[in-house]
């Protein structure tokens, strides 16, 4: 046990050992700072950073669910089913608690998901998807299927569009958030656990740990992050929407993968996260400041996502070196 | 004398329960409860014509559901299935309009293609398969919108004659739903009877184990991937026969429902374990959830809900149905 709470190792290696995925966000922003006007314009970048927020707080989430070895679907539901309850409960809750019920609904997804996944052995991909339905379902029903308008107010669009100290507000709660992941997986004894769970669940349970309590505060913890997400994601749009970002699983997904976290478990670090989150924000905004047609975007999109995850696998590739057969992760945990 | 019959009589009910093994009771046991309840609520939903609805109607998800449990069969996944099936639709249609009805297997083809790509990112290349199915996602629902300038319908030159291959019963069934249990069929005697089949399903139950007897777990993977893609181009044919035009845009949504009945059909996600028959029942069960709600009037969001719960619950049953003592687990090759 007292083995598992010094996180110093890592942490040494961990400043000296920049991920691969840095080098990637330098050439793409090199390249796009030169070939699409008006990229590095300092108005652009912070446009840039304040949309890529929201899903760099979504991502924090992620990369715990990640390193647990599980995988989380339901976020963009839960997002949707926030937005809807958010504004749901405006008019009686006021805008804080508005808020509030939204953030709450999220924190349930995530509770029913970490309760079914740690308690009852469930594999994860089964349960986030079955909860993305659910979910995305329940904010159709609540909102009757079309998207609700909220009354504009100052207060209910400052998660979104207000500024502290001159920095907006969604930039530095995603600042906070990849702070807060950062500490959490490299200084607490929590972060420390969902590494050894996610690497091998039977070793942790064998050396004595609570694998299901430490399992069921990663997804709460990750729900806590989608609800922040979901939270600036209804301001910024007003509405409650029942079909909002239907791909926020799936990009924040991809944004680790970039950052070249390995989705069987036990890895990951905050500033690889960070990377894949840049890296999908940069590609994001690039792409309509092109101007292309849609067709093009998506193509785009997807050549540099798959392109920036091959990059980083350019050694083994050009060596043709086998991969590793996949672990067996579901069974250590159950 | 009679405790020997008890007990050969036992191990006949055991014997007779182990046929199907438990991840494959979930899917009929949900179809037959829900079948149940909506013709306790609405005498009509059991009607002949209600019941060719549905037996037309499920197919497009079946063939989605039977290409996504060859890849769950490898501890996979493929997310770009209802985008795949919407090129496989443009494709089919345009190359109908040109080359008459023959042209329709370009729809298969184009399918086939994607999957490939796929298997080759996945397997090959080695990439983790949500996000080589995403990128396939998003690049394929792009190369549909820049063949068809802009997501516009494809409209069939050849409709009438199209369409009544989809709903013109030819004996009892339309040929369009033929094809699709000759399809279905044939994907049971790959998983069930064939060393291709054979060898899906030991990638994923133990790939370790497979590689040490040789064989080549990334060559599985990408045929996996390429018939998950060919029966998804297969779901677009299908797709344009029942509308008369190809879908540029449409299948959005489908891979979920798909993985769903996969997993519904006992498909398991540590691979190892799948059955062509209990993923059509799970498909047959979201096709009834959604007509039988449909018919009683009820959103469809609600359904939507019900699939959710019912993906979860699938989970659990098979738990339980595992823990119960009178069953021999027999059926999981690994524990």
């Amino acid at each position: 046990m007292m083995a598992l709470t010094g996180a110093r190792p890592r942490r040494f290696s961990g400043r000296l050992n920049p991920p691969a995925a840095v080098w990637v966000v330098l050439l793409l922003f090199c390249v796009f700072a030169l070939a699409v006007p008006r990229f590095a314009s300092a108005g652009n970048l912070e446009n840039l950073l304040r949309v890529g927020s929201i899903l760099g707080i979504a991502a924090c989430g992620q990369t715990i669910v990640l390193i647990l070895g599980g995988i989380e679907f339901s976020f963009g539901a839960s997002a949707a089913l926030a937005s809807v309850v958010t504004v749901l409960a405006l008019p009686s809750a006021g805008v804080a608690g508005g808020f509030a019920a939204g953030a709450a609904a999220v924190l349930l997804v995530g509770l029913v998901n970490g309760t079914l996944v740690a308690r009852f052995s469930l594999p994860p991909f089964l349960v986030t998807l079955g909860m993305l339905m659910v979910a995305g379902g329940g904010a159709a029903v609540l909102a009757g299927g079309l998207p609700i308008d909220a009354p504009p107010s100052d207060a209910f669009s400052w998660p979104a569009r207000g500024r502290v100290v001159g920095i907006p507000v969604p930039i530095l709660a995603a600042a906070a958030s990849f702070v807060l992941l950062h500490l959490l997986l490299a200084h607490t004894r929590a972060g420390r656990l969902w590494y050894l769970v996610g690497a091998n669940g039977t070793a942790a349970r064998l050396s004595g740990i609570t694998v299901w309590r430490s399992v069921l505060a990663g997804y709460l913890l990750a729900g806590a992050f989608c609800a922040l997400a979901a939270v600036i994601l209804t301001s910024r749009v007003a509405s409650g929407q029942p079909g909002l970002a239907p791909n926020l699983p799936f990009e924040t997904i991809a944004a680790c993968a970039v950052g070249g976290i390995p989705l069987a478990g036990g890895q990951g670090r905050a500033v690889q996260t960070l990377c894949g989150v840049l890296v999908i924000a940069m590609l994001n905004n690039a792409v309509v400041l092109l101007n292309l047609p849609v067709a093009y975007q998506q193509l785009m999109i997807a050549a540099v996502i798959l392109g920036a995850v091959m990059l980083q696998q350019a050694p083994r590739l050009l060596l043709l070196l086998p991969v590793r057969p996949a672990r067996q992760s579901e069974e250590d945990r159950s | 004398m009679s405790v020997n019959l008890l007990r050969r009589s036992v191990d006949g009910l055991r014997a007779a329960g182990s046929v199907l093994p438990i991840p494959f009771r979930v899917a009929p046991l949900c179809l037959i409860l829900a079948v149940a309840v909506f013709a306790a609520i609405a005498p009509r939903f059991l009607s002949l014509g209600n019941a060719a609805n549905i037996g037309a109607q499920v197919w497009v998800l079946a063939l989605l559901a039977i290409g996504q449990m060859f890849v769950l069969a490898t501890r996979g996944f493929d997310i770009s299935v209802g985008a795949v099936a919407a090129l496989s639709s443009v494709c089919a249609a345009m190359a109908c309009n040109g080359w008459g009805l023959p042209g329709l297997s370009a729809g298969a083809l184009a399918g086939l293609l994607c999957g490939l790509v796929n298997g080759a990112l996945v397997g090959t290349l080695g990439l983790q398969p949500v996000v080589a199915t995403l990128g396939s996602l998003i690049a394929v629902r792009g190369l549909s919108l820049l063949i068809t300038g802009d997501g516009q319908v494809v409209p069939l030159d050849a409709a009438g004659a199209v369409t009544r291959l989809g709903f013109e019963p030819m004996p009892v069934l339309p040929a369009s739903s033929w094809a699709a249990l000759v399809l279905a069929v044939g994907a049971a005697l790959l998983v069930g009877r064939s060393l291709a089949g054979r060898r899906i399903l030991m990638a994923g139950s133990n790939p370790e184990a497979v590689a040490l007897v040789g064989v080549d777990t990334r060559r599985v993977q990408l045929w996996a991937y390429g018939l998950c893609g060919l029966f998804a181009g297969f779901a677009g044919v299908l797709m344009t026969v029942r509308a008369g035009s190809g879908l540029p845009t449409e299948g959005a949504g489908m891979e979920l429902q798909a993985i769903a009945a996969a997993v519904i059909g006992g498909t398991a996600l540590s691979g190892g374990i799948a059955s062509v028959a209990a993923v059509v029942t799970g498909a047959a069960f979201i096709q009834v959830l959604l007509t039988g709600l449909n018919l009683q009037g009820v959103s469809p969001f609600v359904a939507q809900i019900a699939v959710g719960v019912v993906i979860i619950a699938s989970g659990l049953l098979e738990t339980l149905l595992r823990s119960l003592p009178s069953f021999p687990s027999q059926s999981r090759t690994r524990t």
